[in-house]
């Protein structure tokens, strides 16, 4: 039995699984156990089509789950709303889990039924931007790629006739590429918003790369690890005083990264130039209403307050659609990159988002989807 | 919590662009991104995001109106075909390769030709052909000088982003349109006799597109002005497979555009149309009028794979699967090949059964892929190929009247999808000069009829009123009409 708040090294029983999986197989164990049980009804799993492609399914097959995982930076999905409507587990980011909890807000996501698995995150990259990387910065054939490892400041690849090579992050952004620009300013790295706050960091000594560090975060946590134990999926062991030394390392470095981010990208906009900003922003914006449809956080479904009040035939000089969505995701944007990536005209919609949220977030100490506690500023939580 | 997941081509434009289709137990289609494909980055326009609903309404064999099974309809169909007179056949290219070559081997069968609906193929020499091919549209980032004849915001979104990112490279805008685009640095309505002025060069890009409804002699008037400047240039194509269909046709000359061939019809000429996922109800800007003609063949057969209005109207409909779950391959308007992870033949299979039932060889998909990659591979990357033809003479259309009602996307592109573009564009002098009230109506009168619309304020020309969506007093896509307020 585990207690919540206990920090354990832990990996998968079955050897295949503990061998494909990127740190030992822990996470794809837990989530299986979970469905094996019929503690869930389903998993949400990443299905790997390559290196830089996968699609998130969801299963209610345990074999599925099982030859699931590993490791993906190249694949900027967030998974929050594949969890709305279901009672199901699954793995997650610090922004996928946001997303949940900003759904659960809103009463788009039971959180009581749905279990997550976070994962510690340095940040995603988009995968033609990394194909492009690896052919210009590492001079790397991007078919050849069979793993990747964020280590020591340092993204590593490694290549099917077994080598390495290593460039530092600071140089790959320095030349445009590497981690998603909202990445890079992201100041959640362990997700202790989930129930299980899982990752490599802290993971030293001859488990290096074969287990899991896993931090049991709240009641569901216990029992997602209490169930994968009993069903005999993992094992664990409790983690020693340097290992948890040196997964707080990692994360407050990460974190110091990701200020310095946020201090050259979240400038503030003077008063007087604020509105033509945002209007010069979005005047390429071809009403595609995609930036909506992919938001994590977003419930409102078709009838949305930012359609509502918008009419193609309108001549404001900025659409009503973006002047609600700015006051509307200002009090549960995080941040997660999703509207940028998918933006046709390459609009920097998070940024835009997050400047304008920001100062907002910032003034009244609120930070989206990290608890329950505290209802969204601009509204009522329902419950 | 089945879900079957599909890895496909968006059916919106020539692009290409990659998506998924989830498919759940109830038979829901959902989109999700495909960020690893490098046409789009996994991004989509209005038109992809409501693709949903463009899949909503999957087709159902019939004969004489009647629901019919795929066999029935087959044996339907080639007891008219059998039969008939002068037999005109289309593929606009709204399906994979495989299907576009089966129904170009039913053609050879019938003693006649598939025509793809795009007159400037027929009207143009030969030797221009290959110059209608599209570029890598990577190319149009590193252009110096890039000139549109297109709005690529309503026509072809996601070139928007190449613009944009050539613009950042320290690439010219200028738009030669209608209307103005933020993105151009210079906004310009040229006369071809202005088109000198532009001091193109061999760094330069124009691009344009070709239609069903494209003035050839404005294509004749770029392709001069690519050849006396070095210029390249880039012709974007309309529909998914546009530019697969006629890279495959191997003789375009004996092949008609749409407009042409209903005027056969009209005339009484054609009493035979044999169509593959084509739509001329769609495809002509004067719906009312295309119906009513397409009323007065003898024969008129569709293989669809979905409901549309020529689906209504048709003798006979073979139904095939919903274009997403196709096996089959596109060719984008760069010259890519995209394909399909769909696995379903039922198409082929009913055009093999088709091809039996006229006396001809049955065919299966693999022959048919086979055919492709023997014919087209290697044409399939496009180069920087030297004009091989000469200046051409051209003398354009004049539209004459007080105003000139013009479509704005190009009418055929993006039928059967839900918009909300129920106004006309409009420039400032205009809501002067008539009078209209912020928020009011404009009343359009043809010869067709009158209506009233909604407005909206644009930078377009005195006299130009431009709309987005298919209007009942338009009887082209460039209609004389008359303007009032109201």
């Amino acid at each position: 039995m585990v207690e919540i708040g206990d920090k354990l090294l832990g990996y998968a029983t079955n050897p295949d699984v503990r061998n494909r999986g990127a740190s030992g197989g822990l996470v794809t164990a837990v989530l299986a156990a979970a469905l094996e049980k019929g503690m869930v009804e389903g998993v949400v799993v990443l299905k790997r089509i390559d290196e830089y492609e996968a699609i998130p399914v969801i299963t209610d097959d345990v074999q599925e789950v099982l030859a699931s995982g590993g490791s993906m930076h190249a694949v900027p999905v967030n998974l929050a709303k594949y969890a709305v409507g279901r009672k199901i587990a699954m793995p997650g980011k610090p922004c996928d889990v946001r997303g949940v909890i900003e759904q659960a807000k809103r009463n788009g996501v039971e959180l009581e039924d749905t279990y997550i698995v976070g994962l510690n995150c340095g940040g995603a990259m988009h995968p033609v931007v990394t194909r492009e990387m690896l052919i210009r910065m590492y001079e790397i054939d991007p078919e050849d790629v069979v793993g990747e490892e964020i280590e020591k400041g340092k993204l590593i690849f490694k290549t099917k006739d077994g080598e390495e090579k290593a460039i530092s992050i600071d140089e790959l952004e320095e030349a445009g590429y590497g981690r998603r620009e909202n990445c890079r300013y992201c100041t959640i790295k362990i997700p202790t918003n989930a129930d299980l706050a899982c990752g490599n960091w802290g993971v030293i000594g001859e488990l290096a790369g074969s287990a899991t560090f896993c931090e049991v975060m709240n009641e569901k946590g216990k029992r997602l690890l209490d169930n994968a134990i009993e069903a005999g999926f993992i094992e664990v062991q409790p983690a020693d005083e340097k290992s948890i030394a040196i997964r707080e390392k990692v994360n407050k470095t990460m974190l110091k990264l990701g200020d310095e981010w946020k201090g050259r990208l979240l400038t503030e906009i003077p008063d007087q130039e604020r509105l033509a900003y945002y209007i010069e922003q979005f005047a390429d914006c071809i009403d595609c209403g995609a930036c909506r449809e992919v938001c994590p956080v977003c419930t409102c479904g078709e009838d949305s307050k930012c359609t509502m009040f918008h009419s193609l035939a309108d001549n404001y000089k900025m659409s009503m659609y973006h002047m609600v969505r700015l006051l509307h995701l200002s009090d549960s944007c995080i941040g997660c990159g999703q509207c940028s990536d998918i933006c046709p005209v390459d609009i920097p919609v998070t940024t835009i988002f997050r400047r304008f949220a920001d100062p907002a977030q910032k003034k009244r100490d609120y930070s989206p989807g990290m608890d329950l506690q505290r209802p969204p500023f601009l509204e009522l939580m329902l419950k | 919590m089945k879900e079957t997941i599909y890895q496909t081509v968006c059916p919106g434009c020539g692009i290409g662009c990659g998506l998924y289709i989830r498919e759940n137990g109830n038979g829901s289609v959902s989109i999700d991104f495909l960020k690893s494909s490098p046409v789009n980055l996994g991004k989509l326009c209005r038109f992809g995001m409501k693709l949903p609903h463009y899949y909503s309404d999957p087709s159902s064999g019939k004969v004489e109106g009647l629901v019919s099974g795929a066999e029935e309809a087959v044996k339907a169909a080639a007891s008219r075909l059998k039969n008939a007179g002068k037999i005109a056949m289309l593929s606009a290219g709204n399906t994979t390769c495989e299907e576009h070559i089966a129904f170009t081997r039913i053609a050879e069968t019938l003693g006649t030709v598939v025509h793809t609906g795009i007159p400037v193929y027929p009207e143009l020499p030969s030797e221009c052909h290959p110059h209608l091919e599209g570029m890598p549209l990577a190319e149009i980032e590193n252009a110096e000088k890039i000139v549109l004849f297109i709005d690529p915001y309503v026509q072809y979104p996601l070139l928007v982003r190449r613009l944009l990112i050539a613009r950042r490279n320290g690439a010219h805008i200028i738009s030669a349109g209608t209307k103005e685009l933020h993105l151009a640095h210079e906004n310009r309505d040229l006369s071809p006799e202005q088109y000198a002025g532009l001091e193109l060069d061999s760094n330069s890009v124009i691009i344009a597109d070709v239609h069903p409804h494209t003035d050839s002699c404005h294509t004749k008037q770029l392709l001069n002005l690519a050849l006396e400047t070095g210029a390249r240039i880039h012709f974007m194509k309309p529909f998914i497979n546009s530019e697969g269909a006629n890279r495959l046709a191997r003789d375009k000359t004996g092949m008609m555009g749409i407009s042409h061939i209903m005027d056969e019809i009209e005339k009484g000429d054609i009493k035979t149309l044999f169509l593959l996922d084509s739509d001329p109800i769609e495809l002509m800007p004067d719906s009312d009028r295309t119906a009513n003609a397409l009323s007065k063949l003898d024969n008129l057969i569709v293989i669809s794979s979905r409901d549309s209005p020529v689906t209504e109207i048709a003798n006979v409909v073979i139904a095939t699967e919903s274009l997403y779950r196709k096996r089959g391959t596109f060719i984008n308007a760069e010259g890519k090949l995209r394909e399909n992870s769909g696995q379903e033949v039922t198409g082929i299979d009913a055009m093999s059964l088709l091809s039996r039932e006229l006396g001809s060889e049955g065919f299966e998909y693999r022959q048919l892929h086979g055919h492709l990659h023997e014919k087209m591979i290697e044409t399939l990357a496009n180069e920087n190929r030297k004009p091989e033809y000469g200046i051409m003479e051209c003398a354009p259309v004049q539209h004459n009247g007080a105003c000139t009602l013009k479509y704005l996307f190009n009418p055929f592109m993006w039928a059967n999808q839900p918009d909300d573009n129920d106004f006309v564009l409009l420039n400032m002098n205009m809501v002067r000069s008539l009078k209209l009230r912020k928020g009011g109506m404009v009343r359009l009168d043809s010869e067709k009829g009158s209506m009233k619309m909604r407005y909206r304020v644009e930078r377009v020309p005195d006299g130009m009123i431009l709309t987005a969506r298919k209007l009942q007093v338009a009887t082209g896509t460039n209609t004389t009409v008359k303007v009032e307020g109201c």
